[in-house]
């Protein structure tokens, strides 16, 4: 579903070139979700706009659905985002134009897979049922969070990217977010790569990985004993 | 003379002239006299002892000096005895030396030209201002400008208002010059409109005596600096014995009137000393037939004294020139006028002509409110013991 | 207290494109207006100095016959009585080609007091009158003469005959390109000899003319300044459109600054900083900015002023031949005005702001929430006051329809103010309306749905701009078609009126020996000898009722023959137009429009005219147009004029038989003459002339309007940019759902240019019907002549091109900004804000 082959990133600051991602390989399959932790500012973002497109390796290569990211144009890599991946951020980025409705179902249609059952079943799922009309800025950051997550599942993505979806919520409103993503994202079958720096948040899924020093290991055992 | 018409005329000049301290050739670090009248003659003409004077000649402007004046005032009575006064003056004034005057092309001129006039009855004065300018070579191409002032017949003039002859000078069959006195019979006519309904005069003179040359034979000196002729001083004759018949009009009401008259005729280059800061001058027709001219120039005079100066003239026009210490002048009573002090009661005694006189104006609103102001009016002579009416006659006095 | 203004200033640091556009719309909006008024303030005093001089304010006389009076004529009248004063006027070459009007006065007959009081003091009598004489001179003249202020006073500099001027003397209240001087050393200037150009006396002195002159009353010579005063209000109305569209701008930038610094003025506020307080340093950075943003303006203003002077200055000479300096002149009173009226302007658009801070709720709760509804509220209020001010426009309208023809001009002016008010006010409620109806219609859409929806969101900034962008475009389209319309109508009217193909201003004394001669000759068709005189009118008599009237009139003859009247344009007729030349031939009269307009004439009416020999009757058959022309006149055959009103023998337009050489007519009546180049004037020249006064006139008129529609682009362009990186931020969510960029910028310049689109057709009707009030309102009162409406194609179809156009310009730099900012960095704002 998604593979990086010795990716390598790089940004120039004023203190000279700053290696980001230093020959990361990577495998996600369909269905497996993975959590990417590692320290504030140790490239898990950026590892994750590779994945989805929204930026562009130095050297290596970035498969997502058998496709090379790099060997694809600008219109080809929003298509790509638009048909395969969901995308949540932690600023929900939801649209302040649209009402709850038409955000949630925006990609949907956009990839012209808007399913009006599926979208009511979402609403329902996301305690949203009687708020379609309502516009982003009346929600809480909860409810907010959980549209977002919607609007990304509702065209069922092959493949949900997450960028710290609870970190701007409270710890009750985190473990609920969190527990209705990895739900749905089962129920639609979608593959997951979370960036969290939580372990609590990097537990319940499949595999998790530590971004140190621009290189992916394995989770210290001790640490994911201690759980 | 008068010293008034000095004032006048000084002020015209300085009003003219400008500042004349300011300009480069006056005489530097000397003042001027009052309104530049002091100024030095530089290439004008001079007046001075031993010009005889020529009629008519002499009736005619002088443009090598620069100030001349005709200068006339009358005491009238209307047909019901009401006292009526009236003046009427043409100044003329040479702009350049006549070394400097430009040639005679169209409108260029060296001799500007002020007149007034003035109607007074009881407490009404009217007064009225003219301005023209000439050339004097006018005269020489024998074409008339908007003033000027011909002898032969005499004629004075600024644009309608005039004092002219009616006698004619060439016969009418023979076309020949005749040799009449023009002088002799005058007609004056002015006449100015303005807010009050106009007023104006239109007058005959007939002269009754002969002309009096006043000073030395015409000569009239100005101050006491006993440099003779190089010192200020004008010629200076008069026609003292008008008999004045005619209409004025006044407030656009038309009166017949008949009274006396008197005209002066003065030019000069430099009429006053430096020192000199106004004077007062008296013109009397008295009941004996006698006729009076004095004056003071305040400041002036011996030891920085008044200088004084007049003629009595007989009632045949015999004169008889006043010393200085002949006349006797002093001021009575001040009126305030248009916000000046003016003494407009006199006691004026000539010892030698046996004259102690009260002189007063009945009326002392004759303020001249003119370019250059000065007070003119009409003055009853009076016995100063008994109070007996000696007289009427004028009073011009400046620099109050 | 310091510490708190940095900390609000600070704000412009983090955000200078704010700052940029706040200055920007302070800058324009002062530099237009006080250029505008730099204008009026020059023109105003010279308008001053030339009323002050003696030119004017006193009547005329001179020879019925156009013979010069000379210097005989001169004494002759002074010796009977009568107050008049000589006057030579003439004109000489500077060195520079400037034309420099000589005028030679007699300073001792001059009427009144402003001789003196005006070009000099007393003091200096003598030295005017006397040679070398004076000249007396205006500053502002002498560039033209080739000289230095300081070195002026007494130089004599040379003319381009090598002859030299009499010492210069500085006169500063003359008017400019004037030298005034003696009488005496004008004609020998001017060469002039013993004749003269006119006598002049004191406003009504004479009551009537003496025999042989004429006599003409200085209250027909309308003094410049109220001749040019509509002409000035025009310039003021753009001027003051132009500083509400800045201001629009300001009020834009101001918002936004407020809104982006609530969370500042929160945190202070929970400082300790009181609400008072808070409002008075808001109010304190307002001054600041507005003194920055006045004099920047001031400066610029007084340069544009500079640019357009001489065009303005040539109008006005070639219209209504008043004397304007092309250099500036200005009073203190315009310095403080410039800054006090662009502060002013600051503070009303500020007032909306320093409220709002003034209300501030220091927790700020439901602040976010309330927006959408505060845009409703908005909305509503803005219907409210679009209501309002049309009602004003109505009432102004009512009252106008109740006014005589001609009057009211300001009333005109504020009506079209209300009329582009109301409309700018209900623009915002109607593109909101329309946008949640098409946002309806495209459910299905999703891209177009959230196109629309985004376009409501951004429309509380984008209001104030597109505000602009309408009034802008409207006026551009009124003025436009105004201006077309007057250059179809007066061409054709100067083709109507212009039929000889030669005009032939003989000497007066020549006139007859010359018409006959030219009769005579076979290339001549047709003679048609004009004159001109003046009249009082006394009497008019409508429907059997008469009105006294003391109105001094112009009278003018035409030579109604075969090559005039078929083409000569008639408004209005009688009983049509044959019946009305057949009336004409015989004596009747015809009258312009503006004396129709003006005294509520119509044919059919009789006028009664004070004529040398008693009073005239005529009845007024016909009414004609008579564009240019400032005042009413009546017109009648030649011959009649000459007979009945004693008129002087003026031109004489020559029709030529078909193959004629007209130049060699024209050698012919060189050489049989000896007359001046500029006596013989050909069709073709007069057409030119005119055309080009006209395009001059309205050649102001144009520029500001260009000028005032780039500043609404400006007002765009900056209302977009200073939202662009909030724009990003909320693009960038799309772009990560997988809208590429480029449809995300071809969505954005469809959004602006759909928007604006709209704009521009609401535009359209709204200039057409600025154009109506300006044909048959502004223009009747201004002018005393209607126009007929025309509308061009071309000209609507520009107006929503512009309206795109600038709409496109404006969004192209956030769009390709957009374009071109790397995908990270769109992220790291997102992740940053």
């Amino acid at each position: 579903m998604l593979e990086f082959r010795q990716v390598h990133k790089s940004y120039a600051t004023p203190q000279g070139p700053l290696q980001v991602l230093d020959g990361i390989d990577l495998r996600l399959d369909a269905g497996e979700s993975l959590a990417l932790m590692g320290e504030s500012g140790s490239g898990k973002s950026t590892l994750l706009h590779l994945a989805a497109g929204l930026d562009l390796p130095d050297t290596g290569e970035v498969t997502v659905a058998g496709q090379a990211v790099s060997s694809l144009d600008e219109p080809a890599r929003a298509r790509l985002r638009r048909d395969t991946l969901g995308l949540v951020f932690q600023q929900f980025h939801l649209v302040p134009s649209l009402n709850v409705g038409d955000n949630l179902r925006l990609q949907a249609r956009l990839a012209r897979r808007d399913d009006v059952e599926w979208a009511a079943h979402l609403i329902e799922r996301l305690g949203l049922a009687g708020m379609e009309k309502r516009y982003p800025e009346q929600l809480s950051g909860g409810q907010q969070q959980r549209l977002a997550i919607g609007r990304a599942l509702a065209p069922r993505p092959a493949l949900l990217l997450a960028d710290e979806p609870t970190g701007n919520l409270d710890e009750t409103s985190a473990d609920e977010v969190l527990g209705l993503l990895l739900s749905l994202v089962s129920e639609v079958g979608s593959a997951l790569l979370l960036v969290t720096h939580s372990h609590q948040v990097a537990a319940p899924l499949d595999r998790c990985l530590r971004l140190t020093h621009g290189r992916l290991d394995p989770v210290d055992e001790r640490e994911a004993s201690r759980r | 003379m008068s010293a008034t018409r000095l004032v006048a005329t000084g002020l015209t000049l300085l009003w003219l002239a400008g500042c004349d301290t300011e300009r480069d050739d006056a005489a530097p670090g000397e003042p001027a006299g009052f309104a530049g009248l002091g100024e030095e003659a530089g290439d004008f003409a001079q007046a001075h002892e031993g010009i005889t004077l020529r009629f008519p000649e002499d009736h005619a402007a002088h443009p090598d000096y620069r100030i001349e004046w005709w200068y006339l005032t009358a005491n009238l009575e209307d047909d019901s005895g009401e006292p009526l006064g009236l003046q009427w003056t043409l100044f003329r004034q040479a702009i350049t030396s006549p070394e400097e005057r430009p040639a005679p092309t169209p409108w260029a001129a060296d001799q500007l030209w002020m007149a007034h006039m003035a109607v007074s009855r009881g407490e009404t004065h009217r007064v009225a201002e003219r301005f023209a300018r000439s050339h004097s070579a006018d005269e020489l191409d024998d074409r008339d400008g908007q003033a000027g002032a011909r002898a032969q017949p005499f004629r004075a003039w600024i644009d309608h208002w005039q004092l002219a002859s009616h006698i004619e000078t060439s016969d009418e069959t023979t076309g020949e010059a005749t040799e009449a006195d023009t002088f002799a019979e005058l007609e004056l006519t002015a006449h100015q409109d303005d807010e009050h309904g106009g007023f104006g005069y239109a007058l005959t003179l007939t002269a009754e005596g002969p002309l009096v040359l006043h000073g030395l034979e015409g000569f009239s000196q100005k101050s006491a600096d006993g440099q003779g002729s190089m010192s200020s001083g004008s010629m200076y004759y008069s026609q003292p014995f008008w008999r004045v018949e005619g209409e004025v009009a006044l407030d656009g009401e038309s009166r017949t009137v008949s009274g006396r008259g008197w005209l002066d005729r003065e030019w000069s280059s430099q009429l006053l000393g430096a020192e000199q800061r106004g004077w007062d001058w008296f013109s009397l027709h008295l009941e004996s037939g006698h006729k009076l001219m004095a004056f003071q120039l305040r400041g002036g005079g011996a030891d920085g004294g008044d200088y004084r100066s007049g003629t009595w003239i007989a009632p045949d026009g015999e004169p008889t020139a006043l010393a200085p210490d002949e006349i006797d002048m002093t001021p009575l009573e001040t009126r305030r006028v248009a916000g000046r002090d003016v003494p407009t009661h006199w006691r004026l005694a000539i010892p030698r002509a046996g004259l102690d006189l009260s002189i007063e104006a009945p009326h002392a609103e004759r303020w001249m409110d003119t370019s250059v102001p000065y007070w003119e009016g009409e003055v009853v002579a009076r016995d100063a013991d008994s109070g007996e009416n000696r007289g009427v006659g004028y009073l011009e006095m400046t620099g109050y | 207290m310091f510490t708190t203004l940095i900390t609000l200033l600070s704000h412009y640091k983090r955000h200078p494109g704010q700052l940029a556009m706040l200055l920007l719309g302070l800058w324009v909006a002062s530099a237009l207006w006080s250029g505008v008024q730099a204008i009026n303030a020059s023109a105003r005093d010279s308008y001053a100095r030339a009323e002050a001089l003696f030119t004017t304010g006193l009547d005329r006389l001179e020879r019925r016959d156009g013979q010069p009076l000379t210097r005989d004529d001169y004494l002759r009248l002074r010796r009977a009585g009568l107050p008049v004063s000589p006057l030579l006027e003439g004109t000489l070459e500077a060195p520079d080609g400037t034309r420099l009007t000589v005028i030679g006065i007699e300073p001792f007959t001059l009427p009144g007091d402003n001789a003196f009081a005006t070009a000099g003091s007393t003091s200096e009598l003598a030295a005017f009158l006397t040679p070398p004489w004076q000249t007396r001179v205006a500053p502002d003249t002498l560039p033209a003469l080739g000289i230095a202020d300081r070195q002026a006073p007494g130089d004599e500099p040379r003319l381009t005959d090598e002859r030299r001027l009499p010492p210069l003397v500085l006169a500063p209240s003359l008017p400019p390109d004037t030298l005034v001087m003696d009488i005496a050393a004008a004609s020998m200037l001017l060469d002039s000899g013993e004749t003269l150009s006119r006598l002049v006396t004191a406003s009504n002195a004479l009551d009537e003319a003496p025999p042989g002159l004429v006599l003409t009353r200085a209250t027909t010579l309308a003094s410049p300044g109220q001749l040019t005063e509509s002409f000035h209000l025009n310039l003021t109305a753009m001027a003051l459109l132009a500083l509400v569209v800045g201001l629009f701008i300001v009020q834009a930038a101001l918002g936004l600054a407020l809104e982006q610094r609530l969370t500042m003025l929160r945190t202070l506020r929970a400082l300790g900083v009181s609400g008072r307080r808070l409002v008075g340093l808001l109010a304190l950075e307002l001054l600041l900015l507005g003194i920055i943003g006045a004099l920047a303006g001031i400066v610029s203003g007084v340069w544009l002023a500079r640019l357009l002077l001489p065009d303005v200055a040539a109008t006005l000479g070639s219209l209504y031949g008043a004397g304007v300096t092309a250099e500036l002149s200005l009073p203190w009173h315009y310095w403080v005005g410039g800054v006090a009226v662009t502060l002013g302007g600051l503070f009303l658009a500020g007032a909306g702001v320093l409220w709002r801070a003034a209300r501030l709720s220091v927790l700020g709760l439901g602040q976010a929430q309330a927006w959408r509804a505060g845009f409703r509220r908005q909305l509503t209020y803005m219907t409210l006051a679009g209501a309002l001010v049309a009602s004003i426009g109505l009432a102004l309208w009512a009252w106008l329809a109740g006014q005589p023809p001609g009057e009211g001009l300001l009333a005109g002016f504020g009506l079209m103010a209300a009329l582009l008010l109301a409309s700018a006010l209900w623009l915002p409620p109607l593109l909101a309306a329309l946008l949640a109806g098409l946002e309806r219609l495209v459910r299905r859409r999703p891209l177009a749905q959230w196109a629309l929806a985004d376009l409501q969101l951004q429309l509380p900034r984008l209001s104030l701009a597109m505000m602009a962008l309408l009034i802008a475009l409207s006026a551009n389209l009124g003025v436009s078609s105004m201006v077309g319309g007057f250059r179809l109508t007066f061409l054709d009217w100067l083709e109507q009126r212009l039929v000889a193909d030669l005009y032939l201003r003989p000497p007066a004394e020549q006139f007859e020996e010359i018409e006959t001669w030219l009769g005579e000759r076979r290339e001549v068709a047709e003679r048609l000898p004009t004159r001109r005189t003046e009249a009082t009118l006394y009497e008019v008599e409508r429907n059997g009722s008469t009105r006294g009237l003391a109105l001094p009139t112009n009278l003018y003859g035409i030579t109604p023959g075969d090559a005039l009247m078929p083409s000569w344009p008639l408004l209005d007729t009688l009983a049509g137009r044959d019946a009305a030349w057949q009336a004409f031939r015989d004596g009747e009269a015809f009258i312009n429009e503006q004396l129709a307009i003006g005294e509520g004439l119509a044919p059919g009416d009789r006028l009664t005219l004070g004529a040398p020999q008693g009073r005239e009757q005529v009845t007024v058959v016909a009414v004609y147009p008579d564009y240019g022309n400032t005042q009413g006149e009546v017109l009648f055959a030649t011959a009649q004029l000459a007979s009945r009103f004693g008129a002087p023998p003026g031109s004489i337009g020559i029709v030529l038989a078909p193959g004629a050489d007209e130049a060699a007519l024209g050698q012919a009546l060189t050489r049989r003459f000896g007359l001046g180049s500029d006596s013989l004037v050909d069709q073709r020249e007069v057409k030119r002339i005119a055309t080009g006064i006209f395009e001059r006139t309205f050649t102001i008129t144009r520029a500001l309007s260009a000028l005032t529609l780039g500043v609404a682009a400006l007002a765009l362009l900056a209302s977009l940019l200073a939202q662009a990186r909030e724009r990003r931020r909320q693009l960038a969510p799309l772009w990560a759902l997988g809208v590429p960029r480029s449809q995300l910028v071809r969505i954005q310049l469809s959004q602006l240019g759909a928007a604006a689109l709209v704009t521009g057709a609401l535009a359209i009707p709204l200039g057409i019907v600025l154009a109506l009030g300006l044909v048959a309102v502004i223009n009747v009162a201004a002018f005393g002549w209607r126009l007929p409406l025309f509308l061009f194609p071309g000209e609507i179809a520009l107006t929503l091109a512009t309206a795109v156009a600038v709409a496109l310009l404006a969004t192209a730099l956030p769009a390709i900004t957009l374009w071109r900012t790397p995908p990270r960095a769109l992220l790291a704002e997102e992740a940053n804000t």
